[in-house]
């Protein structure tokens, strides 16, 4: 399809993967510089239990905090995502681990969970329970689900708890099985998303800690929030599943990841003073051939050296020694970096190098404690690690404009002049986003740049759709596509935004909300690759927050009026002024002049007032 | 004569200070600390808590023992220029976010109905250790909030408010449920000596950083963050605990901690509460800060031989029932397991029926939208709408006939 330079590294992940599935603990570290002066860094941790000792809650290595939640939500399998960030394809390249490892905006999680009935059904295996409908099995699912979510949301410090029926979906082709299960176990796959969710230190802290060395020793000792969050991308991912090599010998499988994005100039600031200042006067490189060059003006001139970077400078710490849980820790490579063989490199004492014959590859054997470091020294830059093309840009945008109506737009671009593209594209929509379906529309743009108007049915080979119920669930959407070669497919749908109850709103209403990306699942089940849009920001039509306590003004203003009025017309008695002052006046005078006003006045037929 | 008469006069004092030494005693530290402020620009507010979280975790309450409240993000905000960091000083000698932080509520979870149901415990059976307050009889809780207040009332998030008589019976219903021995309110905010005024549980100590129509000020901003990093009541409380409570065995009082509020510097007169405390403010002043900043366990020791309900042993012979009813149900099960799976390899058979349920997935699974012939479903529509107009038609030609 592609060339794949990336694919010896990952071949090589998985091979040694394979010779350590022994091994219970493994973890290392890739490094690979990226244009534009950034660097991947990529962590990979596995820790392994055998299924025995896991069901015995025997633990070693795996956690015990991940696996008694799992246990008590009867969870299968397990992927859960915290990513912040864009990954920038048009100057990265593909996605690190094919995306595979990667998440929504904010946190993704999905689960395979064990519908069946706890023990007491399996005990009287004749009727009530091994007959029941499908749906009290789906709702067991489902309650593990929120069980699993409102644990994991302890365990990990994030808001996982709000992933509730509105946010649920159960996607039907987007993702599939990583692990090994027994053929007759009835599994429900449960799909959530929280694309505002905040990814901070407190999720590294307990990230940290599952892991068997508590990020003490070995490549996790790099792990600090302060750097991490302040990458330009960054992606951190449990994964559980079950590996069976027999149908007896299973292993319960824990992998975490942290992949990040660092700007190699932003990360070397130091943390006490991060506000960039003006390079000074005489640093600044110029380009002395401008005809305007002078003492004030300057052109600054292009850097063709790649810069200088070491592992304590853009961390801010050394790698401690190696984790010492490892059976095999001392003969791993663990640290491996992707840079050219003629690049030069420095590294601590005791490490030993080995290169790869793909000529761009080297890996570090640690020494079992000690400090590592690794300088890359300024040199001039002569060829670069190739990047693989991604197989296909996805874009996600919301049109339209007013608070009523929307659509929605979806940009697919085949690089390739060859092949055409299938994928699986799946989205979900918060319940108060109400698509229109039957306006999907499909518009094809060649290369020579002339859009045509197509039938979806010639792109879309399948749909799976679910619609939304207002504060029930959201609206799920997954359609099989195909992209012809060296064409772009816009998809286009309209929406309409529904109106939420006065309490629905959050804090902060005005800001938007968010819209989860979508999802996309190219090649077979085998070795998939994943991509995620950005996520969405739709404004919805706000109320005045104020205006209840504008109505409550009000009509507190109205009544009083109103009950002021006929309270006085019912209890007072209206008279002239001339009246007023006789009727008041106490000499018998006074009142006489006051009866003969009064009656001169009901003679003239002025008596219409209430006396 | 004169000795026994001696005696007999100390006799009260020394039953006041027993019983004073045994209702001192607690056996557990709790921390419930909140702030209620969205938004950048109450950096402060957020500064405030996790200094106060830094210094109660420096005296020993663990992670586990401390709810912390945290309605934004403020560490990893855009806008702040040292990421992952939050600083209460425009020293920034002390990173309050460091490496090592739980949030237990964060973002949209901060609300009202939240911190009422931590306190009270009233809380779905799925809600997570760490989300409840495990506090009990014998539990001194300090409770910590800052926000934007006023009369009687404290903001959360900007969209709803908790009012003092809403405070007053969560803590009477905190006292109702034995969920602490002594409490320690403190709170930032404008008007703040309002929200502890409708208090009606014992055992309570409350103070409050201002007066009724007072405004509590900020203490100093940092230009590099761009906006004020704490309050002065609570930089001057942290002044207090940093300095002098410098371990965890600080015999300091909360005598000592409200004589050092100083009036000049807080620019607000702060306020105390000491009326609910049994012995009021002489028995108050004698409390240690570390017994409520500080996790200071006194052990409980119960009478082990004692068969009466809720004690030791009664506890330990239910607990090694439950462990054997466990595992019971753990062989049961993996027997049925292992049966099945066996049943399951042996034919097909078993397979296609244990697979047969999933044709009644379909009515919660997206369907699968198919192509139809748009003219068959039209000319049902045109049966249907001319099946209908002749049912009107006749009808009304039978109408008209009878009349």
């Amino acid at each position: 399809m592609i060339v794949l330079s990336l694919f010896p590294l990952f071949l090589l992940v998985a091979l040694s993967s394979l010779t350590y599935a022994t091994s219970d603990y493994h973890e290392s570290l890739t490094l690979q510089p990226l244009p534009q002066s950034s660097l991947l860094a990529s962590f990979n941790f596995r820790s392994n239990a055998s299924q025995e000792s896991f069901d015995e809650r025997n633990f070693r290595h795996f956690p015990r905090a991940l696996g008694q939640i799992l246990q008590h939500a009867h969870t299968k399998e397990l992927h859960l995502r915290f990513t912040t960030g864009r990954w920038d394809a048009e100057s990265w390249g593909s996605r690190p681990w094919y995306g595979v490892k990667e998440g929504n905006t904010g946190v993704e999680l999905w689960a395979w969970i064990d519908g069946a009935d706890d023990q007491e059904c399996v005990q009287s295996s004749s009727d009530p329970c091994s007959l029941d409908a499908y749906a009290d099995e789906d709702k067991r699912a489902f309650a593990k689900w929120i069980t699993l979510t409102q644990s994991l949301s302890g365990l990990f410090c994030a808001s996982l708890n709000f992933i509730d029926s509105t946010r649920t979906t159960r996607p039907v082709a987007s993702f599939s099985l990583a692990g090994d299960h027994p053929a007759s176990s009835n599994l429900h796959l449960l799909h959530g998303t929280l694309p505002g969710e905040v990814v901070c230190t407190e999720n590294l802290t307990p990230f940290l800690k599952l892991l068997p060395c508590k990020g003490k020793a070995g490549v996790a000792s790099l792990l600090d929030g302060h750097k991490l969050f302040d990458a330009s991308w960054q992606s951190m991912s449990v994964d559980v599943r079950p590996v069976c090599s027999g149908p007896d010998d299973c292993l319960v499988q824990i992998e975490q990841t942290v992949d990040i994005v660092l700007d190699l100039d932003r990360s070397k600031r130091p943390r006490d003073n991060p506000i960039p200042r003006p390079v000074p006067n005489d640093q600044l490189a110029c380009d002395t051939s401008k005809p305007y060059h002078s003492d004030d003006t300057c052109y600054p001139l292009e850097k063709t050296s790649e810069g200088g970077w070491s592992l304590s400078e853009i961390f801010g710490r050394t790698v401690s020694g190696v984790c010492p849980l490892g059976d095999s820790q001392s003969s791993e490579e663990t640290i491996c970096l992707r840079v050219p063989h003629e690049r030069g490199v420095a590294v601590s004492e005791g490490a030993v190098e080995t290169r790869k014959p793909d000529g761009f590859t080297r890996c570090y054997t640690l020494q079992p404690s000690g400090a590592f470091d690794l300088v890359m020294p300024e040199q001039e830059a002569t060829t670069h690690v190739p990047l693989d093309e991604p197989v296909l840009r996805a874009e996600r945008t919301i049109v339209g404009h007013g608070v009523e109506r929307g659509g929605m737009r979806i940009i697919f671009d085949n690089p390739s002049d060859t092949d055409a593209v299938d994928f699986m594209y799946f989205e979900t929509l918060p319940w108060f986003l109400r698509p229109y379906v039957h306006t999907l529309q499909a518009t094809i743009t060649g290369r020579d740049g002339i859009r045509r108007q197509v039938p979806t049915s010639q792109l879309i080979k399948e749909t799976f759709y679910r619609p939304a119920i207002d504060r029930e669930r959201g609206t799920q959407l997954e359609l099989a596509l195909s992209v012809p070669a060296a064409s772009t497919v816009t998809l286009t749908y309209d929406f309409e935004k529904a109106i939420l109850r006065y309490t629905e709103y959050p804090p902060d209403a005005n800001r938007g909300f968010n819209v989860a990306p979508a999802v996309i699942k190219l090649g077979g089940h085998e070795n998939p690759i994943y991509m995620r849009t950005t996520s969405l920001l739709l404004p919805l039509p706000t109320p005045d927050f104020s205006m209840p306590y504008n109505v409550i003004i009000l009509t507190s203003t109205v009544i009083a009026l109103a009950f002021g009025s006929i309270f006085n017309l019912l209890v007072r008695r209206f008279v002239s002024a001339e009246e007023a002052a006789a009727l008041t006046s106490q000499t018998l005078k006074g009142r006489l002049a006051g009866k003969v006003v009064a009656i001169r006045d009901r003679i003239k037929g002025k008596s219409a007032k209430v006396e | 004569m004169s000795p026994y008469f001696g005696l007999l006069r100390a006799l009260p004092f020394l039953l006041t200070l027993f019983a004073s030494l045994a209702s001192s005693e607690h056996t557990s530290n709790w921390a419930v600390l909140v702030s209620t402020s969205r938004f950048w620009f109450n950096y402060r507010h957020l500064a405030n808590v996790l200094s106060l979280y830094r210094t109660v975790k420096r005296l020993g309450i663990p992670d586990s023992q401390i709810i912390l409240m945290l309605p934004d993000d403020m560490a990893c905000n855009p806008r702040n220029v040292f990421p992952g960091t939050v600083y209460s000083n425009a020293d920034r000698a002390v990173d309050l976010y460091g490496d090592n932080i739980e949030v237990d509520y964060r973002g949209y979870e901060v609300t009202v109905e939240n911190f009422i149901r931590l306190l009270t415990d009233r809380l779905d059976e799925d809600v997570p250790r760490s989300k409840r307050l495990g506090s009990d009889a014998g539990s001194n809780v300090l409770v910590y909030m800052t926000g934007h207040g006023g009369d009687q009332f404290l903001k959360f998030q900007d969209s709803e408010e908790i009012g003092a008589w809403d405070l007053a019976d969560a803590f009477g219903q905190m006292w109702e449920k034995k969920r602490y021995h002594e409490l320690l309110f403190m709170i930032d905010t404008c008007q703040a000596n309002t929200m502890y005024t409708h208090f009606y549980s014992p055992n309570i100590i409350a103070t409050g950083s201002s007066e009724l129509d007072q405004s509590s000020y900020s203490h100093h901003a940092d230009n590099d963050v761009g906006v004020a990093v704490i309050d002065r009541w609570t930089y001057y409380v942290l002044e207090f605990l940093e300095t002098q409570v410098t371990s965890a065995n600080s015999k300091l009082t909360l005598g000592d901690l409200f004589d050092s509020y100083d009036e000049t510097k807080i620019h607000s007169q702060p306020g105390v509460r000491w009326d609910l405390f049994p012995g009021a403010e002489q028995e108050g002043r004698l409390r240690t800060v570390v017994d409520f900043f500080g996790n200071v366990q006194n052990i409980e020791v119960e009478n082990t031989t004692a068969t009466d309900p809720g004690s030791l042993k009664e506890d330990l012979i239910e607990i090694a029932r439950l462990v054997e009813k466990w595992r019971a149900r753990d062989r049961e099960y993996l027997v049925s397991q292992n049966d099945s799976s066996l049943r399951a390899g042996n034919d097909n058979s078993g397979l296609q029926v244990s697979l047969s349920p999933h044709s009644a997935r379909k009515n919660f699974e997206p369907a699968k939208m198919s192509q139809e012939a748009p003219w068959e479903k039209r000319l049902v529509g045109a049966s249907v709408l001319g099946i209908c107009a002749a049912v009107w038609l006749t009808g009304s030609i039978l109408g008209r006939s009878s009349v």
